[in-house]
């Protein structure tokens, strides 16, 4: 084996190093346009998801703009905050925030049924990795219109069943409130009544991921409580 | 081409090079290299291909590059020296990956990242690459990451089809109809255990055609 | 303090690295022959883990990610250099297993003779960069968690790779079909052993 000089092993690092450097930053720089679009069109389609509009990658920015066409931030009292736009809130990120400092996106869609719809993001911690999804609700802004949610590293088969149609299908009609008092929609093993109209099936199986579901719709839109009974007919 | 007295560029060695690691020398059931971050990917066989590509890419590049410059990489660093132009082609796969296969990239999460510390990787690098050519380290390469690539692909062909009754997504199962017979999914392929089992019965199977490999 | 209690369980036991994301495997195959050693490859992963974890999450979280740079000034507040993610914490690994060893062979030479051939082999164990790249994408808020997420990891490690060699040491006297001896049979009991753990799941403190 050669021996090499202190000074060509500088020498050859700092070449080396510089290479390396500006190939990254180059890769990175002309790469990162198209990953973020990724992220934008993910989000976009599955809000579009959630009022029932099943879009492609390459017709959904258009379809959004079609459907979903306003959209505001509101704080825990129900009152809109300016300049900010609900597009680009993290809800991960308010949510680390004392409730009283958090953006509450709120989305408005108008499908082609005429229906006034909100669209309302949630986020929660799921068995093995965080789980999320939008709810969309109708204009009397108690009854479900629609829910998409998703998750990244749930058991296949168990907990990943709640991105399924079968799954997100059951959400639709059901009631936030009774009498005026915010219940969410209960998750419930061993199956729920098709008349309850707060309630659906859990996953079997999959009951942690289920309940973690329940807790993540509870929590995220008794958020919005304000909001939505001020503004309820 | 031009210079007939070199050795052909698929001579018989090199040929073999290629080829034992897919079968008798196979980095993952004889070599026991690369088990680390791979067998988590192979729940469903889609992710499980990508995977494979971008080991072999990874492989087939980094052992180029390392084995082009084997005589001018001083000795007291060459660890270092590996191990940043693995990073180096790895972070370029996943940020492709981000760019272009989105969907793959999110259910490959952190394993693209794990591809670096991938013993096989570095083992065909101090093993292969510092000591020979760049084009039979090319071959070496992509020998390996192949070898690699086809347990990967053994082992989540049947947990997808086992486990989810898919392939490829193709809910093949379902269209020839063995569920109305009262066939279910296995549930327990999809868990991790199973990679495992798996792999221990390919090495089964594999030894027992192969009897030299066997351990005393 | 419950959420920490929480985040350490779940390392140990339900995320364990060997036997829900396969990390370290190579290592675990190939040193698991002997109680003895696997107990000293065990405790260097376990040290080295809660040293790499923290230092990663320092740096993720005030040079790495996007924004982190703002501690330098307004300017910097576009910066993103998480592309450069896994470069940065190769090198912290490779760097701080290199700095462990020279600190542990000046001031304890026992242990040094007893945990130094197993440090060299850690700095390409997955088990460790999978530790800080699950830190980065689990988002820990604060560096204690980050701490005792490291910690947990390597205790579970060391549990897999101390079952695993306790076992083969007693299966020599078995008598298991020839071709499945040595790596076969090991990978089976691997994931019998997984299985096992499996019952842990879903462990909410």
């Amino acid at each position: 084996m050669k021996n090499f000089s202190n000074r060509y092993i500088f020498v050859f690092s700092f070449i080396m190093v510089v290479i390396v450097a500006s190939l990254l930053a180059l890769a990175a720089t002309l790469l990162q346009p198209a990953q973020e679009r990724n992220l934008e069109i993910a989000k976009k389609r599955s809000m579009l998801e959630s009022i029932g509009v099943i879009s492609t990658k390459d017709n959904s920015v258009e379809l959004y703009d079609r459907y979903i066409t306003e959209s505001f931030v509101l704080n825990i009292q129900g009152e809109v905050i300016e300049d900010v736009d609900a597009f680009n809130v993290v809800l991960r990120n308010e949510q680390r925030k004392p409730p009283e400092d958090q953006h509450l996106p709120v989305f408005r869609a108008f499908p082609d049924d005429g229906e006034k719809v909100v669209i309302l993001p949630v986020e929660g911690k799921g068995l093995w990795g965080p789980i999320y999804g939008y709810v969309s609700l109708r204009s009397d802004l108690n009854t479900i219109y629609g829910v998409t949610f998703d998750h990244d590293k749930e058991t296949p088969g168990l907990g990943a069943e709640i991105n399924t149609t079968g799954f997100e299908s059951m959400f639709t009609g059901k009631k936030l409130y009774q009498d005026d008092r915010f219940v969410s929609v209960q998750v419930l093993k061993g199956g729920a009544d098709p008349s309850d109209q707060h309630g659906v099936d859990a996953i079997s199986g999959g009951t942690i991921t289920s309940k973690a579901l329940e807790e993540m719709l509870s929590d995220c839109l008794k958020k919005y409580d304000a909001y939505l009974t001020q503004n309820r007919n | 081409m031009s210079s007939k007295e070199k050795e052909p560029l698929f001579s018989e060695k090199n040929r073999k090079l290629f080829t034992d690691q897919l079968g008798r020398n196979n980095p993952v059931t004889v070599q026991v290299l690369g088990i680390c971050s791979a067998l988590a990917v192979t729940v469903k066989l889609e992710p499980a291909l990508v995977m494979a590509l971008s080991v072999t890419i990874v492989l087939a590049v980094s052992n180029l590059i390392v084995s082009a410059l084997r005589n001018y990489i001083p000795d007291r660093i060459r660890i270092i020296v590996q191990l940043v132009v693995i990073a180096t082609m790895v972070i370029l796969v996943d940020q492709t990956l981000k760019a272009y296969a989105f969907d793959v990239s999110r259910q490959l999460s952190v394993f693209v990242g794990l591809i670096i510390t991938n013993c096989i990787i570095m083992g065909r690098l101090e093993a292969f690459a510092m000591a020979n050519k760049p084009w039979p380290a090319l071959l070496d390469g992509i020998g390996a990451g192949a070898g690699y690539g086809i347990i990967l692909i053994i082992v989540a062909f049947f947990r997808e089809f086992l486990g989810s009754g898919t392939i490829m997504g193709y809910p093949i199962l379902e269209k020839i109809g063995v569920y109305s017979f009262g066939y279910e999914d296995n549930g327990m392929m999809i868990l991790p255990p199973m990679a495992l089992i798996v792999v221990g019965l390919i090495i089964w199977v594999q030894r027992s055609r192969n009897r030299e490999l066997i351990e005393k | 303090m419950e959420n920490l209690l929480n985040i350490f369980i779940k390392s140990i036991f339900v995320d364990n690295m060997v036997f829900a994301f396969f990390l370290g495997m190579c290592s675990y195959l190939a040193v698991s022959k002997t109680v003895k050693t696997s107990v000293g490859l065990g405790i260097a992963v376990i040290f080295v883990l809660v040293i790499t974890v923290p230092v990663n999450f320092l740096i993720e979280k005030y040079i790495l990610r996007k924004g982190a740079l703002i501690w330098l000034g307004e300017s910097f507040a576009d910066v993103d250099l998480s592309f450069l993610t896994f470069m940065i914490f190769i090198a912290v690994i490779a760097a701080m297993v290199q700095l462990v060893e020279m600190i542990v062979e000046k001031f304890s030479p026992a242990l040094y003779n007893s945990l130094g051939i197993f440090l060299p082999l850690i700095a390409v164990n997955c088990a460790i960069l999978g530790a800080s790249l699950f830190m980065q994408e689990r988002e820990f808020l604060n560096i204690t968690e980050a701490l005792v997420f490291g910690a947990g990891s390597g205790i579970g490690w060391f549990l897999a790779i101390v079952g695993i060699a306790a076992i083969r040491e007693k299966i020599r006297y078995s008598n298991v079909p020839a071709p499945l001896r040595g790596l076969g049979i090991t990978f089976i009991i691997t994931g019998l052993m997984a299985i096992a753990f499996m019952g842990f799941m879903g462990i909410k403190l």
